[in-house]
């Protein structure tokens, strides 16, 4: 049934359809826009989840693959190129998308943060209409992120998160929302004008495939993964488009180095870390939700994407310095996690900890690690959702979240006080919740290169023990002040992405088969070409 | 024989869990019934385990293994499984039978309070963890169970929430065995890169650890060994990472009772003995452990002697009785430290115990407050008699034979070993006659209403007490000089137990153990429980010496300056860096192009027209430029 | 060949026209008028090289018709701006017009 259906299309674009529907009705029609944005966010989820029972992992995502041409512009070229018998030449923009065993999972975890965050919207309380019709537009953005096959889409998609991010957070966040919001902005724009340029680099080199037309050949350029990967391992390619317009190897250095900027601003990568602080303490919790739960993936998704299966001995060469940035990551965002006074503050230093433990999983360059990399990425995405999804409960009910205001809610919310604790229990790497897996395959990956890293690493869980037992006892247990006294419990509303959230990260703590099974041969190509890097 | 039982052991974990699961989704107003449900649970358990057990009691019941595919990593498959020895089957019934009787003895200690169901809750799976970290088969299930054993503890030392003590008991209990519990993780990562295929059970274990083989490095088994042990220093409260196990008190007492008789504090020990492969593959960690172990009983009891606290005597008791079966460890007697374990685990229970229904009449744990409580509850000062002889050493208790067996092989190691241990001997005498005269014989110290109103606990609390005193009388006879059965059972398991300890009788070792105990009682009845003797009759003999043991030999002091403010130093240091320097570079970086901005708009008119005029002299210059590149 | 050079020619005097007038004149309407000159030689050059041009096709004519429905839209948005512009300032001379520098 699926094979008639454009499932990936259908992933991507429905909540975009749902955005230009919304746009139509009426203002005033709040619960009608709630529940069109709602059915329009679970749509693609059910799909997402159709796609992950129909996915087999020894064929990988053929099935689904789907290929446009959407633009094709005929070039210009200069004699010199006219070596390898071409007679014409053309620009190609096609729209490929495709799944396989990295995106998959992320494809599941933008489906269930992104519903999540739709069902936790009940918090906004002003200017429904716009909040969703963004939100359905940055929805669009993730899944495509995931989705695309070409570099182009690939650019145009990341592109369509960040706008409505920008709004996301300057209008519906806290009190120095619109700061935060540029602060996103400038930094991730900034990405991405470096990512495009590297981008650039790799079209308009390895971008090239030649065929044989009626004519004669065609050469046409064109930022399509597997072509990309092609070129780039093939010894012989210069030869075949033309010496002088090949990529050096320095200048493979330079496009990877480049790639580590843009994602790295995205993960984020310390020293770049400064703009997600403001974003986590400055934007509404639902946002935050989509935010930590998933945009910082797409750095990680992107190092993994671009560094193993088309800069491999980039990512290689690289590799020593990713694991020490990681670890830097790790210890720094949990010591610094340790002293915070506001808890979301807390949440975002464990977030640069966390992410840093994604990037010791990409630095280890087996198949272990880049499982675990991607499992911490899709476990980190749960647990942070749920985190900010309960800091904004407490919000709405005590007006403050900081730690040392806050004090015996244990007492008053005690339902609430509980799903904080597995959260952050979960957080702190806990074996039987999601984020156990995650941290384990990831040391387990990066410890055949680096020991020594490792052992400096899982300092990291001890302190990341420290922080969240200071912050979620700090709030939950103790005696109970008095003007917290009267507080009433979440709600059915509010409690039901809770116990979603929680019930997933438990299973995939329990079982996580269920996720790595999925991955499995995901990498196949990478390790590969890995491996013949190291050949080399 | 057929081992039908074995087969479904992976029940007996799983009867908790459900309840667990039971509870938890019913939420807090199910109430007594809740704790119902999770004692019945318990009971299956304990049935079930009773039912391992006793098909295991015949010579040639064959090891069974149980696993299911549990995660992938790169091409190997890690699984999740279960493996029936007779090691596993004997802790299976310490552990069930020790929660069986905690949940009953709860049902009547815990009625008055609100969260009665939840308190059942985190037993039900703290039980459960603990046997699936008992039946584990492979280091990685063991890893996870280990940590949620750990977890349920803090939950339960936790759980009055609204004392701020309890708060920071919960939170160091954590942390500290955390610090354990990262070496373990990374042995575990070790074992994982240098074993055989990525082998992490115990049958490869012992295949790759006992035939010699060149696998494993001299040096990288040290360092396995160590690592492990050092999870089990954790877990055990051993030196120095034993912080947490006194200030543990703060649970619920029946929860010490579970905590230090059979379930956190015995997984150090019983993960040593599991992986004892290892330890005797590497001579140089085995004197590691027996050190460790040795120095931690005599520490410990001799902070014992001090406490004024009748939880925290205990507390300190289980320390250095850990250390004893660390010590025993360390000698090369796996049998002895699991008898020791398993007599330990019902004395110790009992006195926990019977400590809870003394606190249950009289609402305090300073033991200067009580006294003379023997008269008013005969049955808990009677069976708390017994199980303070037992630890005592005094024959024929239970205790006695198992630390016999211990002591047999620490002379065996090195005699200066056996000597702390026997000075060790003396003080657990010495402390718990303290405990004893100071609580339930003499004249009430306390406020006479208290003493008054004291009364006996009910037959809840008091059947435990009485089971757990008949168990405590006989568990010991299981390995006697003339009866050398449970080591024998216990190598029969296979893996591992081969030379089950030292065994025969050794004149040296029994006078001079028997010798100890009766010196210490004698000495504790001579200065705490003669007619007249004050409570602080030592403190005013010995001030200097009392009160560095009053405080522990300010380790948590010591700890506080050398690890707990320098990270909060260094935490505030990395704030302010990353506000000024990592932030300022990117304000400056900002400032900077506001600034280049600022400057600009004074060459802007604002007018279109002059834009253009200046975008036309650009295009001109531009074409002016390429065009005229041809002719230079 | 030869006429290619005479249409370029054209389009170019063409554009040079409008460039002029959108850079001195003063009143708004007159600038967008040179703007439409200036987009009418494109098209005449557009049109030219797909007639004249190397790789002839009817794509430069198409594109072409493209320009003019663009420019036809500019030129109305141009005038709707205008106006309120007007409605505002009560003056079309864009020597009055600089909000570009706020």
């Amino acid at each position: 049934m699926l094979d008639d259906l454009p499932i990936l299309s259908m992933i991507a674009f429905l909540p975009l359809v749902g955005a230009l529907v919304l746009l139509l009705v009426p203002q005033g029609r709040a619960r009608l826009i709630r529940g069109m944005a709602l059915a329009f966010t679970f749509a693609p989820l059910l799909a997402a989840v159709a796609l992950y029972i129909a996915y087999e992992p020894l064929l990988g995502g053929e099935a689904f693959a789907e290929k446009l041409t959407w633009l094709s512009v005929p070039l210009n070229m200069e004699a010199g190129l006219s070596a390898n018998g071409a007679t014409s030449y053309r620009l190609l923009f096609d729209y490929r998308m495709g799944v396989d065993g990295i995106s998959l999972p992320l494809v599941l975890l933008t489906g269930v943060v992104a519903s999540m965050a739709a069902l936790a919207s009940v918090q906004i309380r002003k200017r429904w209409k716009l909040y969703y019709v963004l939100f359905l537009l940055l929805q669009t953005g993730m899944y495509g992120v995931f989705l695309a096959r070409d570099l182009t889409v690939f650019f145009i998609f990341f592109e369509m998160t960040l706008i409505p991010m920008f709004f996301l957070i300057g209008i519906w966040g806290y009190f120095s929302r619109e700061n935060a919001a540029k602060r996103f902005l400038v930094y991730n724009g900034l990405g991405s004008a470096v990512m495009l340029l590297a981008f650039l680099m790799l079209i308009a080199t390895a971008g090239f495939s030649i065929e044989q037309t009626a004519s004669g050949a065609a050469l046409s350029f064109s930022g399509s993964y597997d072509v990309l990967a092609a070129n780039l391992a093939d010894p012989n390619a210069a030869a075949n488009l033309n010496g002088s317009m090949f990529l050096s190897d320095s200048l493979k250095g330079a496009a990877f180095a480049l790639l580590v900027v843009a994602f790295g601003i995205k993960l984020p990568l310390f020293p770049f870390h400064t703009w997600m602080l403001k974003v986590h303490t400055e934007a509404a919790p639902p946002v935050v939700m989509i935010h930590s739960g998933i945009l910082l993936k797409m750095g990680a998704y992107g190092l993994l994407r671009f560094g193993a299966f088309l800069l491999p001995d980039q990512l290689r060469a690289w590799a020593p310095a990713l694991a020490a940035l990681g670890v830097v990551n790790i210890v720094y965002g949990a010591v610094l996690a340790c002293v915070q006074k506001e808890f979301k503050l807390m949440l975002a230093y464990s977030s640069i900890s966390h992410m840093g433990i994604v990037l010791l999983g990409i630095a280890a360059l087996n198949e272990t690690g880049f499982e675990g990399a991607i499992y911490q990425s899709v476990s980190h995405g749960l647990i942070s959702a749920l985190l900010f999804l309960i800091v904004g409960t407490l919000y709405e009910r005590t007006g403050t979240t900081r730690i040392d205001e806050l004090g015996g809610l244990a007492s008053a919310l005690p339902f609430t006080s509980g799903i904080l604790l597995t959260a952050g229990l979960a957080s702190l790497g806990l074996p039987g919740l999601s984020g156990f897996v995650g941290e384990f395959l990831s040391f387990l990956g990066l410890f055949d290169s680096y020991p020594w890293l490792v052992a400096v690493g899982v300092l990291g869980l001890l302190f990341s023990a420290v922080y969240v037992l200071r912050g979620v006892l700090g709030m939950t247990y103790g005696a109970l002040p008095d003007r917290f006294a009267g507080l009433r419990d979440v709600r059915f509303v509010e409690a039901l992405p809770m116990i979603a959230l929680t019930a997933l990260i438990v299973l995939l703590g329990v079982y996580p088969s269920l996720l790595t099974d999925a991955m499995a041969h995901g990498f196949d190509g990478a390790l590969k070409l890995l491996q013949s890097a190291a050949g080399r | 024989m057929d081992i039908v039982f074995s087969q479904v052991a992976w029940l007996a974990p799983l009867f908790p869990l459900t309840a667990f699961a039971v509870l938890t989704a019913m939420g807090r107003g199910l109430g007594k019934a809740g704790a119902i449900v999770a004692t019945a649970a318990s009971l299956l358990s304990f049935v079930l385990a009773l039912l391992i057990a006793a098909e295991r009691l015949g010579d040639s019941a064959e090891d069974y293994t149980g696993r299911i595919e549990w995660l992938r990593a790169g091409g190997v498959v890690l699984h999740a499984g279960y493996e029936v020895t007779n090691l596993t089957a004997l802790m299976l019934v310490i552990v069930t039978l020790v929660a069986l009787l905690v949940n009953v003895y709860s049902l009547s200690y815990m009625k008055d309070d609100e969260r009665i169901s939840v308190f059942f809750a985190y037993v039900a799976l703290f039980t459960a963890s603990m046997l699936g970290l008992v039946l584990a088969d492979n280091l990685l299930t063991l890893y996870v169970c280990w940590e949620l054993v750990g977890v349920c503890s803090f939950l339960l030392i936790g759980f009055w929430f609204r004392k701020p003590e309890a708060r920071a008991a919960a939170k160091k209990a954590f942390v500290v065995t955390r610090i354990g519990d990262l070496g373990l993780l990374i042995a575990i990562l070790l074992l994982y890169w240098n074993m055989p295929n990525h082998a992490l059970d115990y049958t490869s274990l012992y295949n790759v650890f006992h035939s010699q083989s060149e696998a494993l490095s001299d040096s990288l088994t040290t360092l396995i060994a160590l690592l492990i042990f050092l999870g089990a220093v954790g877990k055990s409260g051993q030196f120095p990472l034993h912080v947490w196990l006194p200030d543990a008190m703060e649970g619920p007492t029946p929860i010490s009772a579970l905590i230090h008789a059979a379930t956190m504090v015995a997984a150090g020990v019983y993960l040593v003995a599991r992986t004892f492969d290892v330890f005797e593959a590497s001579p140089n960690a085995l004197t590691v452990v027996a050190l460790v172990g040795a120095f931690t009983a005599i520490f410990a009891a001799a902070i014992g002697l001090a406490q004024n606290d009748i939880k925290r005597v205990l507390a300190y008791s289980t320390v250095s009785q850990l250390g004893y079966m660390m010590l025993a460890l360390g000698s090369g007697a796996a049998a002895a430290a699991m008898f020791h374990l398993f007599t330990h685990a019902f004395f110790k229970a009992l006195l926990f115990l019977a400590a809870g229904s003394v606190i249950h009449a009289v609402h305090t744990q300073d033991i200067r407050e009580m006294g003379g409580l023997g008269r008013r509850m005969k049955l808990t000062a009677w069976t708390f008699g017994i199980g303070a002889l037992a630890l005592s050493g005094v024959p024929p208790l239970s205790g006695f034979w198992s630390k016999d067996a211990v002591l047999a092989a620490a002379l065996e190691k090195s005699p200066w070993l056996f000597a702390v241990a026997v000075v060790t001997a003396l003080f657990t005498a010495l402390y718990m006659a303290r405990l004893f005269f100071l609580v339930f014989t003499g004249s009430s110290r306390g406020e006479a209403v208290v003493y008054v109103h004291a009364k006996e606990s009910p037959a809840a609390m008091t059947v435990p007490l009485v089971i757990l005193a008949v168990l405590t009388v006989a568990a010991g006879f299981v390995w006697t000089p003339w009866n050398e059965w449970l080591p024998g059972w216990l190598a029969g398991s296979g893996a591992g137990e081969e030379e089950a300890g030292a065994g025969g009788w050794n004149g040296v070792v029994v006078a001079a153990s028997v010798a100890a105990s009766l010196l210490g009682l004698l000495l504790g009845w001579l200065v705490y429980g003669r007619k007249g003797a004050a409570v602080s009759a030592a403190a005013a003999k010995a001030p200097g010496l009392v009160r560095i043991l009053e405080r522990k030999f300010y380790i948590d002091e010591l700890y506080d300056i050398a690890f707990v403010r320098p990270l909060a130093v260094l935490g505030r240091a990395l704030h302010v860096f990353d506000e000024v320097v990592v932030d300022g570079a990117v304000r400056l970086v900002g400032r900077s192009v506001q600034a280049a901005g600022k400057l600009n708009t004074r060459l802007l008119s604002g007018q279109l027209q002059t834009y253009g005029l200046a975008a036309l002299a650009g295009a001109v210059i531009l074409i002016v430029a390429i065009a005229g590149r041809r002719f230079w | 060949m030869t006429m290619l050079g005479s249409y370029l020619t054209l389009a170019a005097v063409l554009f040079c026209l409008g460039l002029y007038g959108v850079l001195t004149k003063r009143n708004a309407i007159i600038v967008l008028l040179s703007i439409e000159l200036m987009l009418s030689a494109v098209n005449l050059n557009l049109v030219a090289f797909a007639k004249y041009g190397i790789n002839a096709s009817l794509r430069g004519q198409v594109f072409s018709l493209f320009t003019m429905t663009v420019a036809a839209a500019e030129a109305a948005v141009g005038i709707a701006v205008l106006i309120s512009l007007y409605r505002r300032r009560a003056t079309v001379n864009v020597d009055e017009f600089n909000e570009l520098r706020r």
